[in-house]
């Protein structure tokens, strides 16, 4: 008897609780100068010193392209790697602002839809395992600190946090009264149903496998995106507040400029590009 | 048929070492630690566990002192074999979001001078450089702040990251700082800071001392591959690698000849410089910094893009320059630049409480 509770206990010790990381990554329309490389670089390099991280990587275009595949296979991470292409009248094109057309939807729709697959086909103590675990999504040229990745964690359906450089702000952020999200402090648009960036909240994967209608609205207007997916999901209400009860700003809404490239421009009309096959 | 007595003795000698193994493979990288006390003399002469294991959650006040709070539901003390007294489950949280970097005496180390300067992007570049760093054994990063004051943002980040730093600062005089205008070329940002490090570096090491180290001038914003590291880390001199995104191209590079030695610059940005490369693209020999005293960016009097030749000219000559990078046809580093960030909501006055820091 004594032996049966010692193993018991045993199995808890070595639990430990899984993040996700949906991250999709824009195909440049010139591909010639891509920055996806830099990008993919840098969250690597913060990846990496975050436990039980599974980054699956949802690339915008008709199938993997050699780039993000050679370097997610050398990553050393724990990954998966997905394809989604933009429909063409959803795609931002070629001088459009950013803020134009929501972005990303279908790709973090796929990434859901992968996770539901995976939930639907585990059994047993993977099933387990995967209740305990938290999805989170993040935008490839953000910046975050590695204690976010611990905040979010411990997620029961939806945790939340500020996100800095956002919303025209130095930062946005959930306001907290009584450890509880009372409204969100924001300088634009404050009445949405969930005015917080993607950067700002994490779910748990329960309440994504519990929830199969849950997505993103690839329709939906400028900045409605989040509200889209988290309204199927929670109420202001049953938000967690994490960073020291949403004071503390661990992720940065950073955004690299696109490289100046007028005389490569120039070059190649020339026919004299840099050379084609060193890769960038 | 085993006898209960020999089970009962492979479990006491198995469960500890596996305990042992476990608690050490997870301490340097899980946030959260199991420890259970089986037999209490017998696991406290491996472990060393102290008397009263509590919970708690270290948090710097503002004012720099540690206070210990208790922290919520998830992570009380719990004695879940409650039954058997000797059988104790505690689990303690010890919030470790980083970890130093490997730190070897063979390997020589390298000088990452960093100069930065406030502005509402800086702790998140420094936070991304950082994660980076973490990666590099025997990284020795000195970060030298545009400023009157080493401010408390910058010296808070340092202490969290815990890597093998110094921070040092040193104010641009305002005549110095960019300016637009068409008399006074623009002097580089930066420049009074890296000479500031490298003056650091002449009196903090002895020319005769045998301390190997690499120096290399890292911008906040750019982009760096660890393999760029290790391929810096062999520098007899000074070795030099392309550069992704100056010079208005995908990639600025060293031209390399057949002997593998560099004859020329494959930029269109011009050319004929000494030394057309950017900051990023070279790093020094710490003995060759030694050796030569005198040789420090040139403040005035320096045209665009001959900054780097105003320090080089001094150290080396062309044909003493060492390839990397596959005889500089990878691309290994990254001049990225990060958007100036909107902040118009702000408003005049500021809409966002002051006091959090970004």
């Amino acid at each position: 008897v004594k032996l049966k509770k010692k193993k018991a206990c045993l199995s808890l010790f070595f639990s430990s609780t899984a993040l996700h990381l949906i991250a999709f990554l824009m195909q440049k329309m010139c591909s010639v100068w891509n920055k996806l490389i830099t990008e993919l670089t840098r969250l690597s390099h913060t990846f990496l010193h975050v436990p039980q991280l599974h980054w699956i990587v949802v690339e915008d275009a008709p199938q993997p392209t050699p780039l993000v595949t050679d370097f997610l296979a050398a990553s050393g991470l724990t990954y998966t790697h997905l394809y989604k292409l933009t429909p063409k009248d959803r795609k931002l094109q070629e001088g459009d602002p950013s803020w134009l057309k929501p972005r990303g939807a279908e790709q973090r729709n796929e990434g859901l839809h992968w996770l539901r697959e995976m939930g639907a086909a585990a059994k047993g103590k993977e099933a387990a395992a995967l209740e305990e675990a938290v999805v989170y999504f993040a935008d490839d040229d953000n910046t975050y600190s590695l204690q976010l990745f611990e905040e979010m964690r411990y997620t029961y359906r939806v945790s939340v946090w500020p996100v800095g450089l956002v919303g025209g702000m130095k930062f946005e952020r959930p306001v907290v009264e009584d450890g509880k999200v009372v409204r969100f402090h924001t300088g634009w648009r404050p009445n949405r149903p969930f005015p917080i960036d993607m950067a700002g909240f994490a779910v748990s994967l329960r309440l994504i496998l519990t929830n199969p209608q849950a997505r993103f609205d690839g329709d939906a207007q400028m900045g409605f995106l989040e509200s889209s997916f988290l309204q199927h999901l929670v109420t202001m209400d049953d938000l967690e507040p994490k960073a020291d009860l949403c004071t503390k700003v661990l992720v940065w809404h950073t955004r690299t400029e696109k490289p100046k490239m007028k005389r490569e421009d120039a070059l190649q009309k020339q026919g004299l590009g840099s050379d084609p096959d060193v890769e960038v | 048929m085993p006898k209960r007595r020999d089970i009962l003795a492979i479990v006491l000698i198995v469960l500890p070492w596996t305990l042992l193994i476990t608690v050490w493979h997870q301490s340097a990288i899980a946030p959260l630690l199991a420890i259970r006390k089986v037999c209490h003399h017998l696991v406290k002469e491996i472990l060393i566990i102290p008397e009263r294991l509590t919970v708690h959650r270290q948090r710097l006040a503002d004012d720099g002192t540690e206070t210990r709070h208790e922290t919520g539901p998830a992570t009380d003390s719990k004695e879940y074999c409650s039954q058997d007294k000797d059988i104790v489950e505690v689990v303690r949280t010890e919030y470790v979001y980083t970890r130093p970097p490997p730190w070897s005496d063979v390997l020589p180390t390298i000088h990452v001078i960093t100069p930065t300067y406030s502005r509402p992007v800086q702790k998140a570049e420094l936070t991304r450089l950082a994660n980076t760093f973490l990666h590099v054994p025997n990284l020795h990063w000195i970060l030298v702040e545009d400023s009157q004051r080493r401010t408390p943002l910058v010296t808070r980040l340092l202490r969290e990251m815990g890597l093998n730093y110094t921070h040092l600062n040193v104010e641009t005089p305002r005549n110095y700082k960019l300016r637009g205008d068409t008399r006074d070329p623009r002097i580089p940002r930066g420049t009074m800071q890296r000479n500031l490090a490298l003056r650091w570096l002449r009196e903090t090491f002895n020319s005769n001392s045998s301390q190997t180290g690499i120096v290399y001038f890292a911008d906040d914003d750019n982009t760096y591959s660890l393999e760029l590291f290790e391929e810096m880390r062999s520098t007899r001199k000074v070795s030099v690698w392309p550069v992704a995104f100056v010079g208005g191209l995908r990639y600025e590079s060293p031209k390399v000849n057949a002997a593998g030695k560099v004859y020329g610059w494959k930029t269109v940005f011009d050319p004929h410089r000494p030394f057309a490369i950017d900051m990023a693209g070279f790093a020094i020999n710490l003995r060759l910094i030694l050796f030569k005293p005198q040789a420090y960016f040139k403040l005035r009097g320096v045209k665009g893009g001959y900054q780097e030749s105003s320090l080089l000219r001094e150290l080396v000559t062309l044909s003493d320059l060492e390839p990397k990078a596959a005889n500089c046809t990878k691309i290994l580093v990254w001049h990225t630049r990060t958007e100036k960030p909107v902040l118009v909501n702000e408003g005049k006055k500021g809409f966002t409480d002051p006091n959090v820091e970004i």
